[in-house]
């Protein structure tokens, strides 16, 4: 037996595992920072984190609530400012990897962070692009983490270019020659995409998952890599250094708002007693 | 609001008083006017939300928004009726579908017009305009993108393809604006307007430069001779800055180096009252048209979650090594009147241009 852990640990310790030492990462929040300092905790020291915030070669604290807050901002190596990320780093090609969260993917890789729903009449508004387009577009790979997501035929909202309509087109839009997204870590595994039709398959699942509950996730003919790599499991250092930095990545978004609401009682009941004292 | 292009059509002004120091409330009656567009000089941290207060109790309208990236200030903004058009990058969600929020629900009705943008798209455009170009090429890879192809209210005022004079490839480009004026919040700043910001820069530099002004709140204001002595921390340089509002706490509950913490259990309480606009005008009541400046809204805080709370969230000192402007601080003429560099004395150089003939009768 080794040691208990949640499904978004699972991810964060996956998703680190895409970092190659020396590397340099542009990471965005929540999962990806989380991923991205586990990695540099362990096999990648010597990894950059790099935010677009202007932020380069940050250690932070713990888990920032954003990219810019003030605990990545105790101490980094280069501050410029974001124009400075896109241009000088990212479109000069520095970037060897981009982490980003993602909330609806299509089989080529391609994102939307902005509207659930026809754009027009939508269900729901995301939260807009913000880095993602560029970073996604020019990095030389990007890597994807999804909690809560969805896989779609089709997006409501086309934000984030993956490989645009599978083949050659990613590039012959324009985007750097041998880019692209290299993997898709989620609750249930970790999704690839073919060298050639750049069509994602599944490369590997997590431990206690079957192809079933995965297939009925993903809306197209789902290939699987053989044989499929079974998601090794973070030892108890790996899920120390996840617990200790971004407790409210282990715990998962909807407990965390539960543990935020119980809190936030928890004062207003104690406001509410302090204006009775001062009223008596 | 003007378009981009050289510096020479564009209405420029400078403003040269001493001390621009006024209220808040005063600074947006003066310098923001009905149906002109707006940028914040600062994006998600340090966020000038004691002016969006101030904003928002001016009752000025028929505003537009370029939003970069932040968590609160569109939806109170949107709340209040103040913006009825928004080019975003980037705004904060929280609570999935269970949620809507006011922008959400503007949209929905048509009370607000949306462009959207990505981050580096949208700061382009200011630093075009800050420059005075009146465009600037950006990253290709999102031209296959929705942000541009399908058009927002700018409509084709905002991306276009341009051939690459020297023989490249076609051009992605976006148009350069300025902006009527910037809202912004800095750590320190003299009585003049020279804004000292540190930490993540994000898109302070060129959000700042390209209005036509910038309305300045600061936690501090300091001599001049602090200002001089880190030049290269003033990102909001005087002639920019049409009014300088001395407003400690005045980004809470976002954070600011050296000075506090987001508060995150204050904005669990707001992110609690917007998906509902009843809540929504309870909360805006209290916190904004219940209090007249936000030396109002701090006693008000402190007397309802008590100073304890407030303390919590203050910052603990981590200084940076201060950089030395140092020099010999060599005079021209010695204590002696001498010049090492001419080798001769204050009388000899005079003697010496008297000589040459170039001193002329007085």
């Amino acid at each position: 037996m080794g040691v208990k852990y949640t499904l978004d640990e699972l991810i964060v310790f996956r998703a680190a595992q895409e970092i190659r030492d020396g590397e340099i990462v542009v990471i965005g929040q929540g999962i990806p920072m989380a991923a991205g300092v586990l990695a540099r905790k362990t096999h990648a020291p010597n990894s950059l984190i790099v935010t677009e915030a202007g932020l380069v070669g940050i250690d932070p604290f713990k888990v920032p609530l954003h990219i810019a807050d003030t605990s990545c901002t105790r101490g980094y190596s280069y501050g410029c400012d974001m124009f400075d990320i896109f241009t000088t780093l990212v479109n000069r090609g520095y970037v060897d990897v981009a982490f980003l969260g993602v909330g609806q993917i299509d089989k080529y890789g391609n994102v939307n962070s902005s509207y659930i729903g026809d754009p027009d009449d939508y269900e729901m508004r995301l939260t807009g692009a913000g880095g993602a387009p560029e970073f996604a577009g020019h990095s030389k790979r990007s890597v994807y983490t999804m909690s809560g997501g969805e896989f779609v035929e089709k997006l409501d909202y086309f934000t984030t270019p993956g490989y645009v309509d599978g083949g050659n087109s990613r590039y012959e839009a324009g985007m750097p020659e041998g880019s692209g997204p290299s993997a898709l870590i989620t609750t249930k595994g970790v999704f690839e995409f073919d060298e050639k039709t750049k069509e994602m398959y599944l490369a590997g699942i997590h431990p206690g998952v079957t192809v079933e509950e995965i297939r009925e996730q993903v809306p197209w003919d789902l290939r699987l890599a053989d044989p499929l790599e079974v998601t090794k499991l973070p030892s108890e250092d790996e899920i120390g250094i996840i617990r200790a930095f971004a407790p409210d990545i282990s715990v998962g978004r909807s407990l965390y708002v539960e543990l935020l609401t119980r809190r936030v009682l928890d004062v207003l009941a104690k406001a509410a007693e302090r204006e009775k004292g001062v009223q008596t | 609001m003007y378009e981009g292009g050289s510096p020479s059509e564009g209405a420029l002004k400078k403003f040269m008083d001493r001390d621009k120091r006024m209220s808040g409330a005063e600074a947006v009656a003066r310098f923001v006017n009905d149906g002109e567009s707006f940028v914040f000089a600062n994006c998600l941290t340090g966020m000038p939300l004691a002016l969006v207060h101030d904003l928002i109790r001016s009752g000025k309208k028929n505003l537009m928004l370029f939003q970069q990236g932040g968590i609160e200030e569109v939806d109170l903004l949107v709340s209040a009726g103040s913006i009825d058009r928004l080019a975003v990058a980037y705004n904060f969600r929280m609570g999935g579908k269970r949620v809507t929020p006011p922008l959400d629900r503007a949209l929905k009705e048509g009370s607000l017009q949306v462009e959207e943008m990505t981050n580096f798209t949208l700061l382009a455009m200011m630093k075009a305009g800050a420059m005075g170009y009146s465009f600037m090429p950006v990253l290709r890879g999102i031209q296959v993108t929705d942000v541009v192809k399908k058009q927002g209210f700018l409509g084709d005022a905002c991306f276009a393809e341009v051939k690459d004079p020297f023989g490249g490839e076609d051009v992605l480009v976006v148009k350069g604006y300025c902006p009527d004026f910037a809202l912004m919040h800095v750590q320190r700043a003299d009585k003049a307007g020279n804004g000292q910001l540190w930490g993540a820069m994000i898109n302070s530099k060129w959000a700042a430069l390209a209005p036509e002004r910038i309305i300045l709140s600061t936690e501090e204001i300091v001599d001049t001779d602090v200002i001089r002595s880190a030049p290269h921390l003033t990102i909001a340089p005087a002639h920019k800055v049409c009014a300088v509002v001395h407003c400690p706490w005045g980004a809470h509950p976002s954070e600011l180096a050296g000075f506090y913490d987001y508060d995150m259990v204050f904005r669990a309480l707001y992110f609690a009252s917007l998906n509902n606009p009843e809540a929504m005008k309870t909360w805006m009541d209290e916190w904004i048209h219940g209090v007249s400046d936000r030396n109002g809204y701090i006693e008000r805080y402190v007397d309802k979650f008590g100073k304890e709370a407030q303390e919590a969230i203050k910052a603990r000192p981590l200084k940076s090594i201060p950089a030395d402007y140092g020099y010999s601080f060599a005079p021209n003429w010695d204590e002696k009147g001498y010049s090492d560099k001419f080798g001769m004395n204050l009388d000899e150089f005079t003697h010496f241009m008297e000589e040459k003939g170039i001193l002329r009768e007085g």
